[in-house]
């Protein structure tokens, strides 16, 4: 072989083992960029991900000593208000807001009312408020904020009634803009509810804190929806004064 | 080839799909946290404490991966991201299908129980499905023009 051959060939080898090299180095710039750039990612998402949280927890929290109306359900989770003694006891779970609620109130209102007042049911009331919107000035929160006032001024038979009012008053939930604060009073003296805090109470929905927390708790209850009602724990499927009157004859077997 | 020159224009339109939906849903998920807890809660499969955690996480994951998808950053990682999250919404929504939930999927927002005949499981399943396919074809071809990025998205094979 010739010295010229020899150099030749020893030069394709350095030019070969320096374009490897060179792609060697690329490669590993390559891959430090995929994981610098997927550390990168990761990092953005978790941020996002921890400031929500705890920005979303932040705007749900609600006091620890939140105010609790009185006159609450015995024994009951301490979002409830009571009517009647009967051995059956039917849960209803409604939003002052909710047209299947009012719908509900109108087929069956009277019957169940009237099976408590003849001793075969108690009736519990859990009211939720999920019906908030810009539109109703959160009409959903300040109808059982004012509930849960005439319920501690009054008693719970004064709930009910003041309930059977703002479902028979009742403003459309699609273009209605809720009854006003005036009207809520006006419906709280009707009730009974006279006691001289009860405008100011109602007006400064001293039990906000309390109506969010109970409409947490009807969620956790498994209620994702109103009206829901249970006969002795077993949810009515037919809203109709029959089917509630079946439903209740059949629990007190 | 006309394929190599359509591709790139098919994979930006399915950023800017995929994009726009994610981020959408996530945003209307946060002006009411409330509402975004019960809508996870009405499906009934997640233990209390992870109910506010996936409730307000979730839609931060969709804002930051649709956003991604918009400006075209990391495009396989977020089209791969998607379609985990379509298989994850399909999981819930089917499930709750199958035990005969009455809900909306909460989607866009809202959430929580529909009346019987209000359910939408079938066209909710349909749309997210579609989505999971477009996202597992961008993941698959992610070059794509009008991207922030481009040069950062692996050579396609």
């Amino acid at each position: 072989m010739s010295t010229s051959s020899k150099k030749e060939a020893a030069r394709q080898r350095i030019a070969e083992r320096r374009a490897a090299e060179a792609a060697a180095r690329a490669a590993e710039q390559r891959r430090r960029r995929t994981v610098v750039g997927g550390v990168v990612a990761a990092v953005v998402v978790v941020v996002a991900v921890v400031v929500a949280i705890v920005v979303q927890t932040g705007r749900t929290s609600t006091a620890a000593d939140a105010a609790s109306p009185g006159n609450l359900s015995a024994g009951g989770n301490g979002y409830t208000f009571s009517v009647g003694t009967g051995p059956v006891t039917v849960d209803v779970y409604e939003d002052f807001q909710c047209p299947n609620c009012r719908d509900f109130e109108d087929a069956a209102g009277s019957t169940l009312e009237q099976l408590q007042q003849s001793g075969a049911v108690t009736i519990v009331y859990h009211g939720m408020a999920f019906l908030d919107s810009s539109r109703n000035d959160d009409y959903s929160t300040r109808a059982l904020n004012a509930a849960a006032v005439v319920a501690s001024d009054a008693g719970t038979a004064a709930y009910q009634e003041f309930h059977d009012l703002l479902y028979a008053n009742q403003p459309d939930e699609q273009t209605g803009s809720g009854l006003t604060d005036d009207q809520l009073v006006a419906y709280a003296q009707q009730a009974g509810a006279t006691g001289e805090d009860v405008a100011t109470d109602i007006r400064d929905l001293v039990y906000g804190d309390w109506v969010e927390d109970a409409t947490d708790q009807a969620s956790k209850d498994g209620v994702t929806g109103t009206p829901t009602v249970l006969v002795d724990g077993t949810k009515l499927t037919d809203l109709s004064a029959d089917g509630l009157r079946t439903a209740v004859e059949d629990a007190a077997g | 080839m006309r394929s190599e020159h359509v591709r790139p224009w098919l994979a930006t339109a399915a950023r800017l799909l995929l994009g726009g939906v994610l981020v959408v849903a996530g945003a209307l998920k946060f002006p009411d946290p409330a509402a975004a807890e019960r809508a996870v809660r009405a499906y009934q499969l997640l233990p209390e404490p992870l109910v506010a955690p996936v409730a307000f996480g979730l839609p931060a994951v969709e804002v930051v991966v649709g956003l991604a998808l918009l400006a075209g950053v990391a495009v396989r990682a977020a089209a791969l991201a998607t379609a985990v999250l379509m298989v994850l919404f399909l999981v819930g929504i089917v499930s709750a299908w199958a035990r005969g939930l009455q809900i909306d999927c909460g989607c866009f927002g809202g959430g929580g129980q529909v009346a019987a005949g209000d359910t939408r499981y079938l066209s909710e399943t349909l749309r997210d499905t579609g989505l999971l396919l477009v996202a597992l074809a961008l993941a698959r071809w992610p070059r794509s023009r009008l991207a922030l990025a481009p040069r950062l998205e692996p050579a396609t094979p």
